[in-house]
């Protein structure tokens, strides 16, 4: 029951109208009261106008209502009636319907101080909101043009190098040659970075399709995807009971791939892997997965780099990759409402959590 | 292998584009008969037989590769241009373009391209693409009735 419309500012004349309005009926309901023989309505209704008006038309008005009122209630109601003096037995009265008044308008007025602010501090908290939302755009829009863009010379180089390398085989000396497979591996090696990154984009644009998903069938998935990887190697898979959650089952697919692809990956050096897939914890809000391995392990005083875009702990020769696998990870898990996390150490394996909220 | 060689049309800006597509077609003995449009432009008006080409024996191409972003008139205005006229809807059209935008895989499929191809930026990859779409469409795959072959 809150009219939109802020008297004060959109007309001042009308919040003077809505004065003279209230206290005029209030003060026909007080003698319409009087003439039935109903006592004292006239400090209740008086008071009520009073309220109104603060509340809806702002000081001005509501001082001009409290004045009206102060100055009708002593004509009509105050002995002597229909006289402005006021006569010594009734002053108490009077005094208190005066106090009583100012109290009321009072209250009333930072009642609506406090819905004023709290209205302005909505609309610049919507404001910042799209603001950050069109800036975000901005950035994925450019994130993905540019690696698109980068892509088409990044050909050129890639194929010219290898037509280079046909073309003049013969005459071209041992060094010669080295120095065009590097050219090619590099470009090779930007074609990866260039891709890892546009699918990493295309994750933030992307929208969402929520629906009900079986953590522990998505872990089985992954299992089965990176089964080319594991070929010929033994790995200990372990898969504990996990709970169904709401999300979309691309995205988080994507992310038990990243994770599972990671710790076979990360156990390569040790003859016998183990890789154990479970739920931390499910309680009413949110469940959280873990993934653990028994492989290289990292650093914990570089646990915060870990989940950064292209970051990496480890060097190309020792495990390839491009740094992107954990990024997206995060990238997808926050998209969720979700945190992730990560405990290692240094050759004793490391153990990924990521938690999403229920429901 | 040049015996049913059917007319190519190749619509692409980019001139390193246009010698690595010739490049991979020639080892495959298929460039002879590919023709180059630089811009939206040109194709159209190598397709209705004017401007430049007004002198061509008015025949459609057996197939036609199509880049997407282009300058003057882009990809898929010639592909909207070409399937909505009645003599040039039967033309197979083959995008080959670096995009992987699903919208432009979209518009492309709605407007009823035949075949959507991301090039490659692995150059072994490229050859291969664009020997089997050669293969195929110049080669292999009838062409409508009436388009231009050796």
């Amino acid at each position: 029951m809150r009219w939109k419309l802020d008297l004060r500012y959109d007309h001042p004349i009308l919040g003077y109208g809505l004065s003279l309005l209230c206290v005029g009926l209030a003060l026909g309901v007080a003698l319409l009261a009087k003439y039935f023989g109903v006592r004292d309505v006239e400090l209740p209704v008086f008071t009520l106008a009073i309220a109104v008006v603060t509340w809806y038309a702002g000081i001005g008005s509501s001082a001009l209502t409290v004045v009206l009122a102060t100055l009708l209630f002593d004509y009509f109601f105050v002995e002597p009636l229909y006289s402005l003096v006021i006569s010594p037995q009734d002053i108490p009265y009077f005094i208190i319907f005066v106090v009583w008044a100012v109290v009321v308008s009072s209250f009333a007025i930072v009642r609506r101080r406090v819905e004023e602010n709290l209205r302005h501090t909505r609309e610049a908290l919507a404001d910042r909101a799209a603001e950050l939302e069109a800036t975000n755009k901005e950035l994925e829009s450019f994130t993905y043009s540019v690696s698109h863009d980068l892509r088409a010379p990044l050909r050129h180089v890639a194929g010219f190098s290898e037509l280079l390398q046909k073309h003049a085989a013969s005459s071209l000396d041992d060094k010669s040659r080295r120095y065009i497979r590097s050219i090619m591996e590099s470009a090779k090696k930007m074609g990866t970075l260039i891709d890892d990154l546009l699918g990493f984009a295309r994750i933030g644009r992307a929208e969402t399709m929520k629906g009900s998903v079986n953590l522990e069938q998505l872990a089985r998935e992954a299992i089965a995807d990176v089964g080319q990887e594991a070929s010929g190697r033994d790995i200990a898979w372990k898969i504990g009971a996990l709970p169904a959650c709401h999300g979309d089952r691309a995205m988080l697919r994507l992310v038990m791939v990243n994770l599972v692809s990671n710790a076979v990956k990360f156990t390569r050096i040790r003859s016998r892997a183990e890789i154990e897939i479970g739920c931390a914890r499910d309680d009413a809000r949110e469940v959280e997965v873990f993934v653990r391995d028994n492989g290289a392990g990292f650093e914990m005083q570089h646990v915060n780099k870990l989940f950064g875009v292209f970051q990496r702990l480890h060097l190309s020769e020792e495990f390839e990759g491009t740094g992107i696998g954990l990024a997206t990870v995060q990238r997808i898990v926050h998209r969720h409402g979700g945190k992730v996390r990560a405990e290692g150490a240094v050759d004793k394996g490391a153990t990924f959590y990521f938690s999403l909220p229920k429901g | 292998m040049a015996e049913r060689l059917g007319r190519i049309l190749m619509v692409e800006d980019d001139p390193n584009d246009v010698e690595l597509t010739l490049t991979a077609l020639e080892e495959y003995h298929l460039a002879n008969e590919v023709v180059v449009a630089r811009d939206g432009q040109q194709a159209l008006d190598y397709l209705y037989c004017r401007g430049q080409f007004s002198d061509r024996t008015p025949e459609n191409p057996a197939v036609m590769l199509l880049d997407l972003k282009l300058p003057k008139v882009d990809g898929l205005q010639v592909l909207q241009q070409v399937k909505s006229d009645e003599n040039l809807k039967m033309i197979p059209v083959v995008v080959l373009t670096s995009s992987q935008e699903e919208k432009d895989m979209m518009r492309s499929y709605r407007l009823g391209v035949n075949a959507y191809v991301v090039k490659p930026v692995d150059f072994h990859e490229f050859v291969n693409a664009v020997r089997e779409l050669g293969v195929f469409w110049a080669v292999i795959n009838q062409p409508p009735p009436g388009s231009m072959k050796k």
